[in-house]
């Protein structure tokens, strides 16, 4: 076989896109076109090893686009976020929250309310942790095979808990036609559906950069390399739980306590978050690196 | 001069070929092999992988030709390309007058 087609062999194996691969065949051709006569074993030689360029191709590229996955999704979280909060803060502060009974069936209005109260917390852990690893490896041009695979999980829950979220949002809209002003209908529903396309394309975005096969070796960080103030609780995943899911119950019991004016009310929603956050760990925590 | 000592300062003599004018992939192999008397001899296949790399980061941009019946991606450095091989230039300055006065 000649050195071009083992060298495009091995950009296929290692899932290089049609286009990418013949666009690097095509420069490599005429490079070894310049070489003439004679010459051209002394050019092959120089080239190097197809599989070895192959695979420093792919590595890079693979490392460029898990970090470019996790910039993607961050901003497509923001969109997400800001669909949310726009929707939340007109419908309190301009129309006032209906009772979810009030709606066109309970059965729409919980998983709906459900979904808008855990899935931002999920997506804000998975995407900032996403984009916070992709920030501290920037300067890298290859990233470790494990490195990557936490980068892309991390994207992955992160896009998904935001698309739960989104959907939370086109949920309760649909719910509430007929009971909430057309005007906030129409504006929460423009934001959610503008919201779902941007985190659709970050997702695919994610899914053709994981085609790229990575062979670079080394160990995946984890969270505790990136919050170092954590590093005392690596190998305690229980205390870690246990600690984050004080601290968020204490906040949400305190900030909810001062804004319903009763203490029972902000205990209640402040063992609520606990809860998540706990059931969330147990479920997610490996999955994005906090724990082993 | 073995490649591995080449590969952090790789991306930096790509830029310093392509400051004077736009090049193909071989002409900057062989701009790097005459001015360096032939001490960068590296497998000249890594150059594409930078190169491709270097294009996305913006600092370089690329355009196919043609040249005797056979197209050819011509690589150019952009703006910010420029900017950062001034700032290579710089760091390597730096570093080169260190490790000088160090050795000397």
């Amino acid at each position: 076989m000649s050195w071009l087609g083992e060298f495009e062999d091995e950009l296929a194996t290692r899932g290089i896109r049609p286009a990418v691969r013949e666009r690097l065949v095509t420069e490599f051709a005429d490079h070894i076109a310049c070489e003439q006569g004679a010459a051209t074993a002394v050019a092959l030689t120089r080239l190097g090893v197809a599989r070895e360029i192959a695979g420093q191709y792919a590595d890079e590229l693979a490392a460029d686009g898990a970090r470019h996955g996790a910039f993607a999704a961050f901003a497509a979280l923001g969109c997400a976020a800001a669909a949310l909060v726009v929707s939340q803060l007109t419908l309190g502060q301009f129309v006032g929250y209906p009772g979810f009974d009030h709606g066109f069936s309970a059965a729409l209005a919980l998983p709906a309310i459900l979904a808008m109260l855990v899935g931002p917390q999920v997506a804000l852990v998975g995407g900032t942790l996403a984009a916070w690893r992709a920030i501290r490896r920037r300067r890298e041009p290859v990233l470790p095979a494990a490195e990557i695979a936490l980068l892309r999980r991390r994207v992955r829950v992160g896009l998904l808990a935001g698309i739960v979220t989104t959907a939370g949002l086109l949920l309760y809209t649909v719910d509430f036609i007929g009971v909430l002003p057309a005007w906030w209908l129409a504006l929460s529903g423009a934001l959610a559906a503008g919201a779902m396309a941007a985190l659709v394309a970050a997702r695919r975005a994610l899914a053709n950069s994981s085609a790229t096969v990575v062979f670079a070796s080394g160990r995946a960080g984890d969270l505790f390399d990136d919050v170092p103030a954590l590093r005392r609780l690596r190998g305690h995943p229980l205390a870690l739980c246990v600690s984050a899911a004080v601290a968020s119950g204490v906040v949400v019991t305190l900030a909810e306590w001062h804004a319903e004016r009763s203490l029972a009310e902000g205990l209640q929603r402040g063992i609520f978050e606990a809860v998540v956050l706990s059931v969330g760990f147990a479920v997610l925590g490996r999955t994005i690196g906090a724990r082993r | 001069m073995r490649a591995e000592a080449l590969k952090g300062h790789l991306d930096g003599l790509i830029l310093a070929t392509l400051a004077n004018r736009p090049a193909h992939g071989y002409a900057i192999a062989q701009t790097l092999r005459e001015r360096s008397d032939g001490a960068f001899d590296l497998p000249e296949g890594t150059l594409y992988p930078a190169l491709h790399r270097l294009e996305r980061a913006g600092l370089i941009s690329s355009e196919w030709s043609t040249e005797a019946g056979r197209r050819r991606r011509t690589y150019s450095l952009t703006r910010s390309g420029g900017r950062a091989l001034g700032e290579r230039r710089h760091e390597w300055k730096l570093f080169a007058t260190a490790v000088e006065a160090v050795l000397a």
